[in-house]
């Protein structure tokens, strides 16, 4: 079956088994491997992509939903140059990163929230974040990296 | 001690691969793609003990797609994993079914759901047993043996002093058993390894992994080639916790296999299901403790015994056993201790390695029986351990003396200053909440000491233009030790992180340093890494004492440059030291091998010096509990621990906040659960790890006891802080409800049944 | 398999109707587990999830309507439905799962534990079905037969939920739910409550209680309601009421919680469902 969506900006086609995972589609077919597969079963987050803006577990779709939508994906958060965004730049700074494989969706999730509400209550980034398992870092450090990026956008930096 | 200005450690600094991580361009195992690929999927058993009796994998084999089907008999090998004697593990199973979940066939095929769905499809006859469950069973007389050499997988004795002599000085006694469930690692990253076989007759493997020596080993083993055949190279790893050995053994040996055979490379990424079933989890425990004590709180006495349930196979009980048995009396200046450690096989999924390694689930007995003792001597619990704690020149329940980096009473004063400002618990208590304070005090030996031989080797290669590369044998499975091993090369040459680069940890390329464990990371690997940055810059002050025509007790290293000590104004790039020193013929490079001291023990009683230092650490946990549902809100955690010498402040932070976290989910909401010897809660949504919701707030306190047989001063980190908050929650349920939980985990479930009763 | 994107219902049907082994996916969260875990399996998806009329959330005189294939983050993010609703949506799973899962899937799938469904009984939703043969409504209590079970056949699809005006403007509503830890967490057990006040006491003029995972379906408690109607609340009614409670639910013991734990706690999600609606 054909798909044809936007992915990091840039137009995809691709012609693969309508029951193929969207995850699979985008490690194996378009060899976007920051995405991870953590438990297969949306469980853990680690998966996650923004489709059409908004946080999904890329294990629970299969490849036909992505047709003619806006699928963003970590590699997608890295500006065009290599400049890390604010909220990797972040991750790194607060120590919020450890094995790192948590680390793709729990930005992607972080991201979202951000572009829907700059300015999150710790009750808020919770709750954005509720659907990333993390087994490293305690959370801690990434709701400080999340607040951080928003306590910088309040000061207008 | 002189105290000496640091610039590169000490601080805070970000880690150096970060950059890969959030951008997702670090490749971990299942991103590799190498041409011709192929994967494999293994095909488990159903019940949970029997004997194999057919395997027919014919229809299997017919699947368009499916390649080969490998069983025990195409092994090269002796089809064996195992870390220690008894060496009693299949890679595949081939008479007998000892775990419900255990492989019996792999399948490769073009694509993982091919070989998944042929996996379905092949026949196994098994004449069932009834399985061996409980640890008692298992130890019964005339019982079934699940391994030819019976049912005791190792057991040891630690004798200090006289027990019964120390009980009849006793003026109060409490005895109590305690109990603690099987706990999952649950890493991210499920295991992976993907073999590839080499023109030149050599196999690389990369692997999810946190040893790839011993990986190395049975590698070679199994394909029956010689070692240096085999190259393991450690991809990023998702997390480990002690949970990636056996079982990359396993999957790496097995890929391996078939790569050679197909001479094509072979991915074997696993599920999260087959994580949790095929893979070790931590032992549950059964601990009988008696402790008895003077009146004005003096322990005089403690007799333990261990009961650990290890699962079908050993793996590394025989290690667990006997850091059971040295941790088991607490961070305690008591004169008679008798300990009896032992685990047991049962049908049940494998147990081995997992962060802490033992002393969680002691930790948990003992401190929660020093509390018991505290309400018994009516004594004030954090006096109680005060009192009794170790102090530099007492010897500890080996008669190992520390004269150096015994931070323990440090750490319990912090947490007394802060147990000052704390919540208030007796007025709150209203008709809802319960409010309650825990406090543990524990110790966790760092590095392998008796467990074996303890060295690890390293590089450092400054090239020409005065950057460095390192190389080391242990790796980096999320701790941070890359970026500590960065540090400590940095400070020792005077050079700025960004001109260190750690490479990928790979077998090729330094000494075999055993497994990444025990915490030993920064201590035994950064004593390597310190080694050979040494040994470099000697070469660099040599030439430069040439270049700037003095004494080499002139020439500082600093920043890049090289300095004269009293004129700042005289200085020399590094980068032109480090070519000049090349083209005069001094070494710009070092391998370096670091030994730690030996353990030097009576193997009978273990007294004797067995680790090289211990991290110590006092916690504290202040809860409320929701008397009508069983919820716990942790208001406050603190953790202090003595780490010897802070070398990145925010990777110290990180171990002391996940371990912390680790701990509490052992303490509170893990529990893999079986029934019939199957797991039933194989996944994410029935095992529940803490999720950002059920965080708890710990804040870190460091204290820094030089410990001499460290980098600068260093201590390990990333183990202490389970056993620490894990005691210091159950502490703080007593102390909240009145019940004494002697099980972990204590659910909101227990809670609630416990108190409404 | 084929995975096609109907437009419009009467499409969809078309579809179902072509094809004997085709199963209807919205968000697919429950359904691609069961899936991958070969518990179903199938050669046509019909994805309704593109079908605008499904997606919508209207307001009349006379009833409000959900669609089918609004997103549980929709609905957990809506400012006027009613709270009880809100607070259900927005327990399921996380936020990944919440903006792929449908109210029409959770519905459909049936899940005893399911928490947006104890909800939709205790606001009196009716399920609209639609077939080739027509359409019929069914009150959302008499839907669920047993555990994954409802009377939906084969060819018709849930397109909408409907709910009568009094629900939306008498707002007293309120869910309480436990599960084993505070995220991402399926319930132990599950409690709506819709209260219609009255009088200066607030006494209780209408009420409906609606339980989950304590029974096959997601219960409806009529006893628990004819017991209270009338009364004015205070502790000591709610402590009897809690009586009725234990006699009406049948909770078993599994892999999430035991029966004694759910009976135990389900008091507690009671009174403080009510605590809200009365504070």
């Amino acid at each position: 079956m054909i798909i044809e969506f936007t992915c990091n900006g840039e137009m995809k086609r691709a012609d693969v088994p309508a029951d193929m995972r969207a995850i699979d589609l985008i490690r194996d077919v378009l060899g976007l491997t920051g995405t991870k597969e953590g438990c297969g079963r949306g469980e853990c987050g680690a998966c996650t992509i923004l489709l059409d803006g908004k946080p999904v577990s890329s294990c629970l779709l299969y490849a036909p939903k992505l047709n003619g939508r806006k699928v963003q994906t970590i590699e997608g958060i890295t500006e065009k140059d290599g400049k890390l965004s604010p909220i990797q730049e972040a991750f790194i700074e607060e120590g919020a990163v450890q094995c790192g494989f948590c680390t793709p969706g729990m930005i992607l999730s972080s991201k979202a929230l951000l572009e829907k509400n700059p300015y999150p209550s710790d009750e808020e980034i919770e709750e954005a974040i509720s659907g990333n398992i993390c087994r490293c870092t305690g959370y801690t450090k990434i709701i400080k990296a999340i607040k951080s990026v928003s306590d910088k956008m309040d000061m207008g930096n | 001690m002189v105290k000496k200005s640091f610039t590169k450690i000490g601080i805070a600094v970000k880690k150096i691969d970060g950059v890969e991580l959030v951008t997702g361009k670090a490749k971990f195992t299942a991103d590799m793609k190498f041409p011709n690929m192929l994967y494999g999927y293994a095909c488990r058993a159903n019940v949970a003990a029997g004997r194999i009796k057919k395997i027919d994998y014919s229809t299997a084999l017919a699947i368009p797609g499916v390649v080969t089907i490998l069983l025990a008999k195409d092994i090269p090998g002796p089809n064996i994993i195992g870390i220690l004697p008894p060496f009693d593990q299949p890679l595949l199973a081939s008479e007998e079914i000892r775990y419900e979940g255990e492989s019996i066939a792999l399948i490769i095929a073009k694509t993982k759901a091919v070989a998944k769905s042929a996996a379905a499809k092949i026949i196994i006859e098994i004449d069932p047993w009834n399985p061996i469950l409980r640890v008692d069973e298992a130890s019964k007389e005339g019982v079934r043996k699940i391994h030819p050499q019976g049912n005791v997988i190792f057991s040891k004795k630690l004798i200090k002093g006289d027990v019964k002599k120390g009980f009849e000085e006793a003026e109060v006694i409490v005895e109590n058993t305690y109990h603690t469930g099987f706990q999952e690692h649950a890493y991210l990253e499920p295991e992976a390894v993907c073999a590839v076989p080499m023109a030149n007759g050599r196999i690389t493997i990369y692997a999810s992994c946190q040893s790839p020596f011993h990986l190395r080993t049975h590698i070679s083993a199994n394909l029956n080639v010689p070692a240096s055949r085999v190259e393991v190279i450690q991809a990023y790893t998702g997390g480990s916790f002690g949970g990636k050995d056996d079982v990359a053994a396993e999957i790496g040996s097995l890929a391996s296999i078939a790569a050679v055979k197909l001479g094509k490379p072979v991915m074997i990424a696993h599920e999260r299901e087959e994580s949790i079933i095929g893979s070790n989890l931590r032992h549950a425990s059964r601990i009988h403790y008696k402790t008895g004590a003077k009146k004005d709180g003096t322990i005089v006495a403690r007799e333990i015994e261990i009961l650990l349930d290890g699962g079908a196979y050993a793996s590394e009980s025989p290690f667990v056993v006997m850091k059971a048995l040295i941790h088991a009396a607490g961070p305690y200046n008591i004169p008679h201790v008798f300990v009896k450690s032992t685990a047991v096989y049962t049908n049940k999924t494998y147990c081995g390695a997992c962060r802490g390694f033992g002393v969680p689930q002691v930790t948990f007995a003992s401190e929660s029986q020093v509390d018991e003792l505290a309400a018994a001597l009516k004594i004030d619990p954090l006096e109680l351990r005060y009192k009794n704690g170790l102090r530099h020149g007492d010897a500890t329940a080996t008669g190992q003396v520390f004269n150096q980096s015994v931070g323990l009473i440090e750490t319990i004063n912090k947490i007394k200053e802060k147990k000052k400002h704390s919540h208030p618990t007796e007025e709150l208590n209203n008709s809802r909440w319960l409010y309650g304070t825990g406090f543990s005090c524990m110790l966790q030996g760092i590095s392998n000491g008796a467990e074996g031989i303890d060295v690890v080797g390293a590089s450092v290669q400054m090239s020409q233009d005065g950057s460095v590369l390192i190389g080391v044998g242990l790796t980096d499975m999320g701790q941070g030790s890359r970026t500590v091993f960065a540090q400590i090369v940095a400070e020792v040459l005077g050079i700025t992180i960004d001109k260190v680069t750690v490479k990928q940890v790979d077998t090729d390329s330094v000494h075999d340093s055993g497994p990444t464990v025990a915490s030993r990371g920064t201590t035994v690997g950064g004593m390597a890494v310190f080694k050979a940055a040494q040994e470099v810059k000697k070469s660099l002050v040599k030439m430069a004492s040439l270049m700037f025509k003095s004494e080499e007790d002139q020439i500082i290293l600093k920043d890049n440059f090289v300095f004269l000590k009293n004129n700042n104004l005289a200085k020399i790039p590094t980068k032109e030291v480090a070519s000049a020193a090349y083209w005069t013929g001094f070494p710009i490079m070092d391998l370096a091998f670091s030994k730690a001291p030996e353990a030097n023990y009576n193997h009978e009683t273990h007294q004797g010096d067995i680790y090289i230092a211990y991290n110590f650490g006092t916690h504290m946990m202040n809860i409320r509990v929701d008397r009508y549902t069983g919820k716990v809100e942790v208001l406050q955690h603190i953790a202090a621990h003595d780490v010897g010498k802070v070398i990145n402040l925010l990777g110290i932070e990180g171990q002391v906040e996940g371990g912390s976290l680790f701990g509490f989910g052992l303490a509170h909401m893990e529990k893999v659960i079986f029934q019939e010897g199957k797991i039933i809660n194989a996944n994410f949504a029935d095992y529940a790890v803490p999720t950002v919701k059920d965080r708890i707030p710990t804040e870190t306190i460091l204290v820094e006891d030089y410990n001499p047989t460290g980098p600068f001063g260093a201590k390990g980190i990333g183990e202490p802080p389970v056993a620490g908050a894990a005691a210091a929650f159950a502490n703080a349920v007593a102390d909240a409800t009145g019940v004494r939980f002697r099980k972990l985990p204590i659910t909101r479930e227990d809670i609630l049944m416990a108190i409404t009763n | 398999m084929r995975y096609l994107f109907p437009i419009t219902i009467k499409e969809a049907l078309e579809y179902v109707s072509s094809e004997k082994d085709s199963k209807f996916i919205a968000g697919g969260t429950d359904l691609i587990n069961q899936i991958s875990d070969g518990f179903i399996t199938s050669q046509m998806l019909i994805d309704l999830s593109q079908i605008e009329k499904l997606k919508k959330i209207e307001r009349t005189e006379e009833e409000f309507k959900i669609g089918a294939a609004v997103t549980l983050e929709d609905i957990a993010s809506s400012k006027f439905l009613p709270q009880c609703l809100i607070q259900g949506a927005k327990s399921i799973g996380s936020p990944q799962i919440r903006n792929l899962g449908t109210i029409g899937g959770n519905i459909c799938n049936a899940s005893p534990c399911g928490d947006i469904l104890t909800p939709i009984i205790v606001l009196g939703g009716k399920l609209v079905l639609i077939s080739s043969y027509g359409k019929r409504e069914i009150s959302a209590e008499d839907f669920f037969i047993g555990p994954k079970k409802t009377i939906i056949t084969g060819n018709e699809i849930l397109t909408e939920i409907v709910f009568k005006k009094l629900f939306l403007s008498e707002r007293n509503s309120s869910f309480r739910k436990i599960g084993k830890r505070n995220g991402q967490t399926i319930s132990q057990v599950n409690v709506a409550i819709w209260v219609k006040k009255r009088g200066k006491d607030n006494e209780v003029e209408d009420i409906r209680v609606a339980v989950g995972s304590v029974a096959p379906i997601p219960l409806r408690l009529e006893k628990v309601e004819i017991f209270l109607k009338g009364r004015t609340i205070d502790q000591e009614i709610l402590k009897d009421a809690m009586k009725v409670i234990d006699e009406q639910i049948k909770p078993i013991s599994d892999v999430r919680a035991s029966e004694n734990y759910r009976r135990m706690v389900i008091g507690s999600l009671f009174q403080d469902a009510f605590k809200e609606i009365y504070k």
